[in-house]
């Protein structure tokens, strides 16, 4: 085959330009991190990209709701602690209050102190998450207990036994919200008789009839926070799953489409030493022709 | 008996071939760099012996040799290499124009990225369900529209710069049968003035490289067939002639753009664009028309034997050449009716994608939020509209977008479940948010039961396979147009070395020729001077 200087350059260019595109790839991938840039460059790849994306965006999403399901779940908690030992303490004064040693006139003492008592149930009532009315149902922002509102009226607006759902998985729904409007109403109303009672001066065998109802109300209590503590295991477990899914969702992206640094790196270097070697060869080449030779 | 002068004469014809070779060198050194140059070479034929057969010739012993004479500078160059070279470089033409599309369109969809549609419909999704944990919290509402809002920018965004893409394109096919039209006209005009050349014996090289410039260049555009007319008169046997050029259709039959100093111009056909070329709306096919020397344009069919109107459908262009690959990638009628329905090609198909699914999208969220109740406790409304209006039939991709009460009032966003009858508001109820963030998951029956964000990753990676493809055969074509031409170049391209080789040989045949010239001198010194001058 004949080759001329022209053939020689052009394939000198050629050579050049594809090494540098070579080149201008590698360092993109370095760059970026990425192994595809544009979906051509590996179709499935890219597909799947946009796949692991969203699958890693689930996750992380459901992370965050299940951070809300935790301060709900911690705050309803903790109040219904605070009711539970409300109630123990109405217990012991009733005790006091039922004993026929008592006068009428420590019971009255006994009383006013049931009456904080009533108003710290009903402030526990309206407990409050930001700007968020706790048990209330749906209606979060209305008090469950105000004058003429919520509890305190005959029939209850069936929202405030709505529950509040919130998703922390595909699929998976956990009530992050408790609805004890009902408890909450027998709780005030068994204090509103008690105060009646006291003040008619009732006799100590009709006031310990009360005592049956504060039992009764607490082990209602103590049923709700059973479950609450179910939920909390349940949250528990799903946020260490969700904790995992993180990692796998993550490591399946980056093994998807993350360069492998070492060997882009290697490639690099030898890509470069390749274009080096292209050069020189082309400056010796491309110089001499037979014009420098003759006189 | 031979002339006294006979040698003086063979040499000074040898004097002027080798300076004809010598100069004919200096042509090739001086366009070793020139596109589309070919090497020329002198041919050289001995002139006829001595004596001349004849009845009366001379009877001398032997047949003198009476030196050269130059019968023809012809070009280097090899037709077949030529025919391969157009073939392959008609696809590089259209896998090139295909590759370059399908890249414009992924930078578009930018995917996968962090900002492109699918994050911007995830965090969409995300929004919904923060909103579903604080249904009451004015912030969480204002990040729904404002993401609502974001996912349809991002629509926009696409079809908006699609719809230039297509434009752009529709432009390129414009300038492309504008360019090619020059080459046709070009392409007669050289054909008439060889054809002038020719029947004096001449070979116009220059011209002939010239042509073959333009027919290589019309080949990436169109696949084309090349006949040779021989000229008339006196002209050389290794004259090349005018060339017919014909433009081949997949059926088998061919159009004829050029014959002789003749030529036709392309139109497109169904078009009502000023300049006839750049389409405007899908392609259905190309016509041919005669400019008449008024401006005047007659119609042709495809042999030029009628003045008819024939319409080439495009459907029976050939997958070659950059002009089907560019309206490939615009957009063209599957059956030349030009009927809306018929459209295919990568970009209509694409806008039309991302049109269903911006459509489906819309009506399937906006069925959701209708059936959940706003703060107030009332029915929700539509959410998605065509922009400016509350209109939620024909949405595009171009045009969806919020609608405006709900950018102004995000308080009506239905969230909540409640009954709307009698209307008792629900704050804390985020459970229609909730069924509105999981239609992430649920297939829509207008994207055959595939969800949103599913169909647009097929749509990606359909995307993605086209253009590895197109990038894949471009590449292939390259490389085979690039063995060509390097097959061209050996036989057709200047080499220095082997031109200096010439240079030295034809000096010295010049120099050799003179220096004969000097001895023939001195032997007829010998004979004029010297001789019958015995004793003096």
């Amino acid at each position: 085959m004949r080759v001329t200087q022209s053939m020689l350059s052009g394939n000198l260019l050629r050579n050049l330009s594809s090494s540098y595109s070579k080149l201008d790839k590698l360092q993109e991938q370095i760059n970026t991190g990425k192994k595809v840039t544009r979906p051509s460059d590996d179709p499935v790849v890219a597909m799947k990209g946009i796949g692991y994306r969203t699958d890693l965006n689930n996750v992380e999403q459901y992370s965050r709701n299940i951070g809300e399901a935790y301060n709900w779940l911690d705050t309803t908690d903790d109040t219904f602690d605070k009711i539970g030992s409300t109630l123990q303490r109405a217990n012991e004064l009733m005790v006091q209050a039922t004993s026929d040693t008592t006068t009428p006139e420590d019971r009255k003492k006994i009383n006013s102190e049931l009456k904080q008592l009533r108003e710290h149930v009903q402030s526990l009532a309206n407990t409050k998450i930001g700007e968020r009315y706790i048990f209330s149902g749906t209606k979060t922002t209305t008090a469950p207990y105000q004058d003429g509102v919520g509890y305190d009226t005959n029939v209850v607006d069936n929202a405030f036994n709505k529950s509040i759902e919130i998703q922390v998985f595909d699929g998976i729904n956990i009530q992050i919200n408790t609805t004890p409007i009902g408890i909450f109403k027998e709780i005030d109303q068994m204090f509103e008789q008690i105060d009646k009672d006291i003040t008619s001066e009732a006799d100590s065998s009709t006031l310990s009839a009360h005592l049956t109802t504060i039992d009764d109300n607490l082990n209602k209590l103590l049923n709700t926070r059973a479950d609450i503590g179910a939920r909390q295991n349940r949250v528990e477990l799903m946020d260490e799953r969700l904790q995992t899914q993180e990692i796998i969702a993550t490591k399946l992206m980056s093994q998807n489409e993350d360069v492998d640094y070492e060997e882009a790196i290697v490639e690099m270097t030898t890509q470069e030493s390749i274009l080096r070697a292209a050069l020189s060869a082309g400056a010796n080449i491309i110089q001499p022709t037979l014009v420098d030779f003759i006189k | 008996m031979r002339s006294t002068f006979m040698g003086l004469e063979a040499s000074k014809r040898g004097l002027f071939a080798q300076q004809s070779a010598l100069y004919t060198t200096g042509h090739n050194i001086s366009n070793a760099n020139t596109e589309g140059y070919t090497r020329q070479r002198v041919n050289m034929t001995p002139t006829l012996g001595y004596p001349g057969i004849g009845l009366d010739s001379p009877k001398t012993a032997g047949f003198i040799g009476t030196g050269v004479e130059v019968t023809a500078v012809q070009r280097i160059r090899d037709d077949f290499t030529d025919k391969q070279y157009r073939q392959e470089t008609n696809k590089l033409g259209y896998w090139q124009a295909k590759s370059d599309t399908i890249t414009q369109m992924e930078d578009i969809l930018n995917e996968p990225s962090d900002y492109g549609l699918a994050q911007t419909l995830d965090q969409f999704w995300n929004s919904l369900q923060d909103l579903n944990v604080n249904p009451e919290d004015g912030g969480a509402r204002a990040v729904v529209i404002q993401r609502g809002i974001a996912v349809a920018d991002s629509f926009n965004y696409m079809y908006n710069s699609l719809s230039k893409v297509k434009e752009n394109t529709a432009k390129e096919i414009g300038v492309l049968l504008k360019d090619a039209n020059s080459i046709l006209e070009q392409i007669a005009s050289l054909n008439g003035q060889i054809q002038a050349i020719e029947p004096n014996g001449y070979m116009p090289n220059d011209l002939y490289d010239a042509r073959d410039s333009l027919l290589d260049k019309l080949s990436t555009y169109f696949p084309i067939e090349t006949t040779k007319v021989p000229s008339g008169g006196n002209a050389l046997a290794i004259a090349e002639g005018a060339t017919t050029v014909s433009l081949k259709l997949n059926d088998g039959t061919t159009v004829k753009l050029v014959d002789g100093n003749d030529y036709v111009q392309l139109r497109n056909s169904g078009d009502s664009a000023t300049d006839g070329q750049t389409p405007t709306g899908m392609v259905t096919g190309l016509h041919i028309v005669k400019v008449n020397s008024n401006g005047t344009e007659t119609f042709l069919s495809n042999d030029w034997s009628s003045t008819r109107k024939t319409v080439n459908d495009i459907n029976n262009f050939s997958t070659l050449g950059k002009f089907k690959g560019l309206v490939d990638s615009y957009g063209y009628s599957t059956d030349g009716s030009g009927d809306a329905n018929t459209e295919k090609g990568q970009l209509p198909d694409m806008i039309n994608k991302l049109n269903l699914m911006a459509q489906s999208f819309a009506t399937e969220f906006n069925k959701l939020h209708k059936d959940g109740t706003d703060l107030t406790g009332t029915s929700g409304e539509v959410f998605f509209v065509q922009n400016g209006t509350t209109d939620e039939t024909g949405i595009t991709a171009g045009n969806i977008y919020v609608a405006q009460n709900l950018i102004d009032d995000p308080n009506l966003i239905a969230a909540s479940d409640s009954d709307p009858n009698p209307g008792n508001p629900e704050p804390g109820n985020g459970k229609q948010a909730l069924k509105l963030a999981n239609m992430k998951f649920s297939g829509l029956s207008e994207l055959e039961d595939i969800s949103v964000q599913t169909y647009f990753e097929g749509l990606i990676g359909q995307l993605g396979v086209d253009g590895q493809q197109a990038e894949r055969l471009a590449y292939n074509a390259q490389t085979l147009q690039q063995a060509v031409e390097e097959r061209r170049d050996s036989v057709s391209s200047v080499s220095l070395d082997e031109e200096m080789t010439n240079m030295i040989t034809f000096q010295q045949a010049y120099n050799a020729n003179a220096r004969m010239i000097t001895v023939v001198d001195e032997t007829l010194d010998k004979i004029i001077n010297g001789m019958g001058r015995v004793g003096l």
